[in-house]
């Protein structure tokens, strides 16, 4: 999955356990900026998110460079942060649930409150928000995927089930007016990544998500890291800034991209991604820097995932608004800019959209399974070949 | 600071109902009967619900059969087994998990609460102060307290208590609630009852459903002459759990009080229930049977019997001194 049951943490307390982050205009409002992160992969109803963490978007102005393989964004140092938190219930619905209450705090300072689970979400003069169980807007062939990390080879077939089928996450999801909430910043990209940090005197980032498949995939176990052959690396990621990674395991962070980086690549058995001499891959320090890349300037387009990644990297300017929207085939488009670096056909995983497709109007996310489909949180294995074994045990993957 | 009791207890809840139906089914993984399987087990220990521990131990039997050679199957069914006190059939299907692969680390972990609870607090202390030198994570640390607790060394204990606490950056209030009552336990065990109820003041501050919980805070309450608190905490434990010690507790405090009506009320309650329990599982109960009869139940060569019966299982401390109380009392 695409950073679900991705940390020891997560797995232990799924409420902050980030399944996803996505950031896109408003296709119904033009101007508005929505956020949307995905916690406690498979909810179920009666699920409600921790008081004692705060849900962080970070966003950050972006430059672009030069551009030319190997290059990253510049990030700026002003934050444009929405934080939410939520109050131990105090009172019960009819039905008799206990009923959640939380804050969410605005990049100017503003703060709204809201009822988690209100369908009409709560709004304040440049902002709305909306938190509660909706159905995750994931999907992808997810044994496939593995399958085809673990074996090197396309694994792929037409009409494949997706994986996360059915599933409900916890959602929240932020729709900021860009003017209002923007318009200090000196251009119209932004940097966007999603974190959990706890609360109390010693906060620490639990977990942070950016672009998909990063912790689980591509710093996952493959087996050709001779840096670091048996580190699982996604404890360490989770508790970095996104967008100033500290010293300490960067070095570690760099050898296992290279290595996976390069192991993708010659999947399809051509390679699109030559590495330096010293085996930098052109795509690391890219995803060192683990955010989507938004311009809020431009119109909602639904499959612009990495498209401005790759006009960075091609020294063009890039053309849709980038980011990921809800229905976006992120995993199809991780693949091919991976696998194919563009050069040649679209890698397609068989699964091309969610059990239903995400709404264009707020909240968005779709409405929740109230039957949902379950698995366990298990932590998802570091080791490619150990997330494929289990698979084949859940009778998921053919062995 | 860490998640509120009733959005964790609910989350718990939730976890538990969703993957219940799915396993019912046929449908989960090893890995993840196993997590259903410890997950209900957790319900059980914070709930106070017998029901939920016969259930986890009946569903980690099935994945054994099922996945005759799957170490985690194994470790599962070991955790189970010690919960019913069953430590040979626990030490055995620890054997077998170490033979399919199991990780060691865990097992040891695993062997080492065994011991503990055998009374063998030497070789649990050099497993778990391994496992501190290797990593001194929160588990670790906690584990290796509650050992020298046991083992009656309180400064010890508090110190690596102490560090467990101040190690732990999780979010689930489960085990810090768990370590609390464990501290709380221990000073009650060596009579410094006003230290004791603050330990399971906190507990149930931090997870307020918790029954293990609000039972030693009751009995606390009654200890140090809070006997209308103690009443009106147990109560509803007795009523809701199915757990006969809170009906006991409740049993004594009351006739203490010249309650005696109601008393033999919850009395009757607590002797059915021990009989059913001590019939199907008498390794775990012994010892709260023999200490129901030596008490309110009021026969005290029953209690003498199961008394003995828990020490030959399990040479502790607590195991010794229940059969000299049992014996001196059936000698009187």
């Amino acid at each position: 999955m695409s950073d679900h049951n991705n940390s020891p943490r997560g797995v232990a307390e799924p409420a902050i356990d980030i399944g996803d982050n996505y950031a896109f205009p408003s296709p119904s409002r033009p101007g508005q900026l929505v956020l949307v992160m995905t916690v406690f992969p498979n909810a179920q109803p009666g699920a409600l998110f921790t008081d004692a963490a705060s849900y962080r978007f970070r966003i950050r102005p972006v430059t672009i460079p030069a551009g030319g393989p190997g290059s990253s964004f510049g990030v700026g140092t002003d934050e444009y942060n929405v934080t939410c938190t939520f109050a131990a219930p105090a009172m019960m619905d009819d039905a008799g649930s206990p009923v959640q209450e939380g804050t969410c705090t605005l990049p100017n300072g503003a703060t709204i409150s809201f009822r988690v689970n209100d369908e009409q979400g709560a709004e304040a003069p440049g902002a709305r928000v909306f938190a509660g169980l909706r159905m995750d807007p994931l999907f992808n062939d997810s044994t496939a995927y593995v399958e085809t990390l673990a074996t090197r080879r396309l694994a792929f077939q037409e009409n494949a089930a997706n994986g996360a089928d059915g599933w409900d996450i916890l959602g929240i999801v932020v729709e900021l007016d860009v003017a209002t909430m923007l318009g200090r910043a000196p251009g119209t990209l932004f940097a966007v990544a999603s974190e959990v940090v706890t609360a109390g005197k010693y906060p620490v980032r639990v977990e942070r998500v950016g672009r998909a498949f990063v912790k689980g995939q591509m710093l996952g176990e493959l087996g050709d890291d001779t840096v670091n052959r048996d580190l699982d690396v996604r404890e360490l990621w989770n508790q970095e800034d996104p967008f100033e990674l500290a010293p300490n395991y960067l070095a570690a962070y760099r050898a296992r991209l290279n290595s996976n980086l390069s192991v993708m690549d010659g999947i399809d058995e051509k390679i699109d991604w030559p590495v330096q001499r010293d085996g930098t891959h052109p795509l690391t320090e890219l995803y060192l820097g683990d955010y989507l890349v938004v311009d809020a300037a431009k119109p909602y387009a639904e499959d612009s995932y990495l498209e401005i990644e790759q006009a960075l990297l091609q020294g063009r300017a890039h053309k849709t608004c980038g980011g990921r929207s809800l229905n976006a085939d992120a995993g199809d488009a991780n693949l091919t800019f991976v696998i194919t670096g563009g050069n040649g056909p679209r890698i397609d995983d068989g699964v091309d959209e969610a059990t239903v497709r995400a709404s264009e109007s707020f909240p968005y996310l779709a409405p929740p399974n109230l039957d949902p489909a379950v698995a366990g949180h298990i932590l998802a294995p570091s080791k490619v070949a150990d997330q494929l074994a289990f698979l084949q045990q859940a009778g998921l993957a053919s062995r | 600071m860490t998640t509120a009791g009733i959005i964790a207890l609910g989350n718990l809840e939730a976890r538990i109902r969703g993957q219940g139906g799915r396993a019912m089914s046929g449908l989960l993984a090893v890995a993840e009967r196993a997590e259903l399987v410890e997950l209900i087990a957790l319900r059980s220990h914070v709930l106070g619900c017998i029901a939920d521990a016969e259930r986890a131990a009946a569903m980690a039997h099935e994945l054994v059969g099922e996945a005759p050679t799957d170490a985690r199957a194994f470790l599962t069914r070991a955790r189970m087994s010690g919960l019913f006190h069953r430590f040979v059939s626990a030490l055995t299907d620890l054997d077998t998990a170490a033979a399919f692969g199991g990780d060691g680390v865990e097992l040891d972990a695993e062997r080492a609460a065994i011991y503990q609870a055998l009374g063998r607090y030497d070789e649990a202390v050099a497993i778990r102060r391994r496992a501190v030198d290797r990593h001194a994570d929160f588990n670790g640390l906690a584990a290796l307290a509650g050992v020298y607790g046991d083992r009656g060394e309180m400064d010890q204990a508090e110190r690596w208590f102490r560090a467990a606490t101040r190690s732990y950056r999780e979010t689930s209030p489960f085990p810090l609630a768990m370590l609390e009552l464990q501290r709380g336990q221990l000073w009650m065990g060596h009579d410094d009852l006003r230290r004791a109820r603050a330990w399971c003041d906190a507990a149930v501050r931090r997870l307020p459903a918790y029954a293990p919980a609000q039972g030693h805070r009751a009995e606390l309450d009654a200890a140090l002459g809070e006997t209308p608190a103690a009443i009106a905490r147990l109560r509803p434990l007795a009523l809701a759990s199915d757990d006969p010690d809170y009906a006991t507790q409740l049993a004594r405090i009351l006739a203490d009080a010249g309650e005696v009506e109601e008393a033999q009320i919850w009395r009757d309650r607590a002797e059915a229930r021990y009989d059913d329990l001590v019939a199907r599982h008498e390794e775990a109960f012994a010892d709260h049977a023999a200490e129901f009869w030596l008490t309110v139940g009021g026969d005290r060569h029953r209690a003498l019997r199961l008394a003995r019966h828990n020490l030959s299982l399990r040479q502790t401390p607590r195991a010794r001194a229940l059969v000299r109380r049992a014996g001196g009392s059936a000698l009187g």
